[in-house]
């Protein structure tokens, strides 16, 4: 018991401050193998990148701002548990996962902060995964009864990863969803007692050093959400004293602490996977019942303090309250979504896509390889493929042949399906610079997408513009599907932050370094659509119209949980 | 670049390699006079051997059909060694089975010309093409060889020809220029046979098979039907009683003038124009490369204003590559994107250059594909598209979508050889049940090359690789076409069509 007593105690500074060693993995040379797609040319041929690595303190600091260049830094300080392991894979998804059964949260954190700034876990899916599997993780080992306590905790972790990789929005989204399911656990289970606005004030407030350095991106592009009718901004630097001092008592509920820990191992061993998740196992619910109802109200902002007074009451006043378990279980039902909203969306397929249509798509993504087989169960169509050449056309022209993506997926079995060719369905690749050419026999257009935002408009591989705007200029309607998780309450106020630049070398080969040193090669990854071009969401949520995502959006996150 | 293409044409005389397979005599007769052999051989047929002739073919397609298989002359070959139509008629099968989807537009001295097995195959490949998009445009597979040539043409026209095919000579008006110098190597080296005049002679008789080899090597410009036209109209205009020598004179004198008015001058005037359009500061966006528009470009670098380029670039020809070398050789400032980040290249852009294939009588702008992307974009982006073009690339064709018109080139070209390499991984995921492709070659090879993804690709039903050369750009999206005659909006290129046409 004493050794979990220090371990909670110490648990507040050591992710403060951060001078917990980590275990540098430096020996193993495939952790410094830099497969960083946004390399430049300059830093490419700076020879020692990773060599060097930053004190392990200034992770917390670490700005990337909007200037492609600053993602290049790499941090090394990665606890690469794999490593040690006999199975040498390369460091990407799975490996993370594996990893995170048998390590502690708060070097998972590194761990996967790591993966994301060097690009190894990278794309919405992936990201949402590995997000929602290191959230079960904290908050598995989160010890302690204090719901905001809780929350300060995921949000702390949440702004050092989208810190990380500000760009893949959908690492703030789940996050987000995870703060959101804490707040529904305790609005019901504070019960008749609340209020309609209990829930709104309770805004554990951002630490002060953090509004320092917070992300430029984070910073400019969140701050502002329709959503949050002014809930945010307006939280007085008192309120964050006292609240800071009230989180700061956990010494003064030992008792809670005790009894809590019963539950736990005896041991920094992982919650998640051992018995305890034998008991919290949710039935397979379907994921719309994960997705919460209509939390929206902003009124009754007043309550601020009164609300905190509450929230300390409730873990006083419920000891059989097992909040951590009911978030875990929300959290299981957020894996559970992540996991269906592929079929969901594939299951509405019939509805759209009718006989001998001719239908025009991009990039190799895997929800709308599903969508499309889902349909050629029972119609006959044709697909035109633009290969997004040069980011996407290896995966894509294997995913055309194979059927399936050769990396980033997790359950490489299960996850098997056969290529469209192979139902019958004619599928003809074109070159992107095709797109105009052929949309005049084209009946619709369907997008993947890599987010979308509150606005309607989305960010997608590159090349989603031309193809939505030659679209709309035939008249032929745009479809973009996208999962529940993608959708992200960021408004675009500056697009270019949010598209990321990708390694030159796949444009231009650095052999070629005569060219190479006189021309300026640009490799944008992504592009940002605007709502206008596009007619239909399709979402595991139903078909949705553009203008109509906010009010999705508003069900999904909190208002107060917009700023992370 | 040309010495491959030197020493194959150095091969060339003894075009009628493939006549060495045959019987001495058929072959003698086959290449010494493929004309009136091949006008010959229906008469020499009785009715009944017509019928079977027609029977076999048919039989022919069949089993093509089926078996997906081999080309049925090699089923019939052996066993019709007698007998020069029983030749003709395994000769005739494969060519119909290729040109089955157009009527059949070989030239007599063309079809005499059997097909090299290399050539079927791909003949096949593109058979499981036509289809849903561009199977009107499918017509006879690109000649990459010399094999089969007919011995008129000219060596000179036989190694521009393989030019043409691999992309080395590229670009409408470098490709017009190269026929038109390809033509007065030919018209020096000519002689009228007794009996007829050089009028009447040379351009049905002794042109017309360098047109066609041509042509089979790649699809004509509109530049260079422009030309043929014209040349066709001074040989034509030309006395007959004119000494052939002085004719002959005469004829390449015109060649030269033609090259140099509506090229050379056409060109300088273009350029001096369109240069001073780019003013300071100005971004200039173009798409792939122009040799105009480069010209334009280094013209106002030359003239000392400060301006960046963006080049524009896309698959499979990375032509603006080039481009983009030599002007950041010149020490413009040059950004390189591909065709998928041009949403992005516009935003930065001022002003908006474009080559031009052709400019049609609508108005609109026929040209590499990709470009209707660009200026579509642009368009939005309310930057001014201006696009640079001589008038003998003007034609009175008109098109409204990209599709009704078009070249089709090989499928194989849409993945390069890396691409393929880096496939290569993906085989053990191939599905099993593909086609019988895969597995005659998984068990046979235990190493894959790249030449087994095409394979891959080939022998699965429904994937299909798709690649043309053009496209249309809406007139509305193009504000100003710069030609010799001035700059005029697009809706005057019919009226500048007939001025430069009827002068």
């Amino acid at each position: 018991m004493p050794s979990e007593d220090s371990h909670s105690l110490n648990f507040l500074p050591q992710f403060t401050t951060r001078e917990a060693p980590l275990s540098l993995n430096k020996s193993s040379g495939k952790n410094l193998r830099t497969e960083n797609p946004t390399a430049n040319f300059v830093l490419r041929s700076s020879p020692k990148l990773g060599t060097t690595p930053p004190p392990p303190s200034r992770q917390l600091h670490l700005t990337p701002s909007a200037s492609k260049i600053t993602d290049t830094r790499i941090s090394i300080c990665s606890v690469d548990r794999m490593t040690q392991g006999a199975v040498a894979v390369a460091p990407g998804l799975s490996s993370f996962l594996k990893s995170l059964k048998t390590t502690p949260a708060d070097p998972s954190v590194e761990h996967f902060i790591s993966l994301l700034k060097r690009r190894q876990i990278r794309n919405s899916r992936p990201c949402a995964i590995a997000t929602t599997a290191l959230m079960l993780r904290v908050v598995g080992e989160f010890k302690g009864r204090d719901a905001a306590k809780l929350m300060e905790r995921i949000r702390q972790v949440g702004r050092r990863l989208t810190a990380a990789q500000p760009r893949e929005v959908v690492v703030g989204n789940i996050v987000r969803r995870v703060l959101g399911l804490v707040r529904e656990v305790l609005d019901e289970n504070v019960g008749g007692d609340t209020n309609g606005g209990f829930d709104t004030g309770r805004n554990t407030p951002t630490q002060p050093h953090d509004s320092m350095t917070r992300p430029t991106l984070a910073s400019s592009i969140s701050t502002f959400s329709p959503l949050k009718h002014a809930a945010v901004e307006p939280m007085d630097a008192s309120l964050h004293q006292s609240d800071m001092s009230e989180s700061g008592e956990l010494p003064k509920r030992p008792g809670l602490l005790t009894s809590h820990t019963s539950y736990a191992p005896a041991s920094a061993a992982p919650l998640v996977n051992s018995l305890f998740g034998l008991f919290s196992q949710p039935t397979d619910t379907p994921s719309n019942a994960s997705t919460p109802t209509g939390y929206t109200s902003p009124e009754g902002k007043s309550a601020h303090s009164l609300n905190l007074e509450r929230l300390a009451d409730l873990s006083k006043s419920q000891p059989n309250l097992d909040l951590r378990a009911e978030v875990m279980d929300g959290i299981k039902e957020l894996q559970d979504e992540l996991e269906q909203s592929d079929e969901q969306i594939a299951s509405v397929a019939l509805e759209h896509i009718h006989s001998n249509e001719i239908i025009l798509t991009h990039t190799a993504s895997t929800t709308v390889q599903k969508f499309l087989l889902s349909a050629a169960r029972k119609r006959k169509f044709t697909v035109v493929h633009a290969e997004t050449y040069p980011h996407d056309n290896t995966a894509t022209h294997g995913i055309l042949l194979t059927g399936r993506k050769r990396e980033g997926h997790v359950h490489d079995e299960e996850d098997q399906w056969k290529p469209l060719t192979s139902v019958g369905i004619p599928v003809y690749v074109i070159p992107d610079s095709h797109v105009f050419a052929i949309m005049s026999r084209v009946n619709k257009v369907i997008l993947a997408t890599h987010t979308v935002l509150a606005n309607g408009g989305l960010v997608a591989a590159a090349g989603a513009h031309m193809i939505a705007k030659a679209a709309k200029e035939h008249q032929t309607p745009v479809v973009v599907l996208s999962g529940v998780y993608k959708l992200s309450p960021v408004y675009p106020f500056d697009i270019d932050e949010l598209i990321e630049y990708g390694d030159a070398g796949s444009v231009v080969p650095y052999d070629d370094g005569e060219f190479v040193d006189k021309v300026d090669v640009e490799n944008p990854l992504y592009d940002y659509v605007p709502a206008d071009l596009v007619d239909l969401y399709i979402t595991n949520l139903g078909g949705h119209a553009p203008s109509y995502l906010y009010r999705i959006v508003a069900d999904h996150y909190r208002s107060e949980d917009i700023t992370l | 670049m040309s010495e491959p293409v030197v020493d194959e044409a150095a091969q060339a005389p003894p075009a009628p390699t493939e006549a060495a397979n045959k019987p001495p005599a058929q072959a003698k007769s086959d290449a010494t006079n493929p004309k009136p052999a091949e006008a010959g051989a229906p008469k020499k047929l009785s009715p009944a051997e017509l019928k079977k002739q027609k029977q076999a073919e048919k039989q022919a397609r069949r089993a093509q059909q089926k078996a997906g298989g081999e080309p049925p002359t090699q089923q019939k070959g052996p066993p019709q060694k007698d007998g020069q139509k029983q030749q003709k008629d395994s000769k005739q099968a494969p060519k119909d089975d290729k040109s089955r989807p157009l009527p059949v537009r070989r030239r007599p001295s063309q079809s005499s010309v059997p097909a090299p097995k290399d050539l079927k195959k791909e003949a096949k490949k593109d058979w499981k093409q036509v289809g849903l998009f561009f199977g009107h445009l499918y017509s006879q597979p690109r000649q990459h060889s010399m094999v089969g040539a007919s011995k008129d043409v000219h060596p000179a026209v036989l190694s521009l020809g393989l030019q043409y095919s691999s992309y080395t000579v590229c670009g409408s008006t470098a490709r017009m220029v190269a026929m038109l110098l390809a033509f007065k190597a030919v018209i020096e080296s000519y002689q009228t046979p007794v009996g007829t005049s050089l009028a009447r002679h040379l351009t049905s008789h002794h042109l017309s098979p360098q047109i066609d080899y041509l042509r089979s090597c790649r699809p004509l410009s509109i530049s260079m039907g422009n030309a043929i036209r014209w040349l066709k109209d001074i040989i034509i205009k030309i006395d007959p009683s004119t000494p052939e020598a002085e004719a002959k004179r005469e004829l390449l004198e015109e060649i030269d003038m033609f090259i140099r008015e509506r090229v050379t001058a056409a060109d300088k005037l273009i350029r001096d124009l369109a240069a001073t359009k780019i003013e300071p500061g100005d971004v200039i966006l173009t798409y792939a490369s122009s040799s105009i528009v480069e010209q334009t470009i280094l013209q106002a670098h030359k003239a000392g204003v400060p301006f960046s380029v963006i080049i524009v670039d896309s698959k499979p020809l990375f032509e603006g590559k080039q481009l983009a070398r030599k002007l950041a050789n010149r020490g413009i400032n040059v950004r390189y994107y591909f065709i998928t980040g041009v949403s992005h290249a516009v935003k930065d852009a001022t002003k908006v250059f474009l080559g031009a294939h052709a400019m049609m009588s609508n108005g609109r702008l026929y040209s590499r594909v990709g470009t209707a992307l660009v200026s579509m974009l642009a368009n939005s982006h309310s930057l001014p598209v201006i696009v640079l073009c001589e008038s003998v690339k003007f034609t009175e064709k008109v098109a409204l979508d990209s599709i009704v018109g078009n070249e089709v080139a090989p499928a194989e070209e849409l993945l390069s050889e890396s691409e393929r390499a880096a496939l290569i991984p993906l085989k053990s995921q191939l599905p099993q049940t593909s086609s019988k492709a895969d597995d005659k070659t998984n068990p046979e090879e235990t190493k894959t090359g790249t030449s087994d993804v095409l394979k891959w690709i080939e022998g699965s039903d429904n994937l299909h690789h798709l690649q043309v050369l053009y496209d249309v750009t809406p007139a509305q999206y193009i504000n100003m076409v710069i030609t010799e005659y001035g700059s005029l909006p697009p809706s005057s290129v019919p009226v500048v069509h007939r001025l430069s046409t009827n002068t």
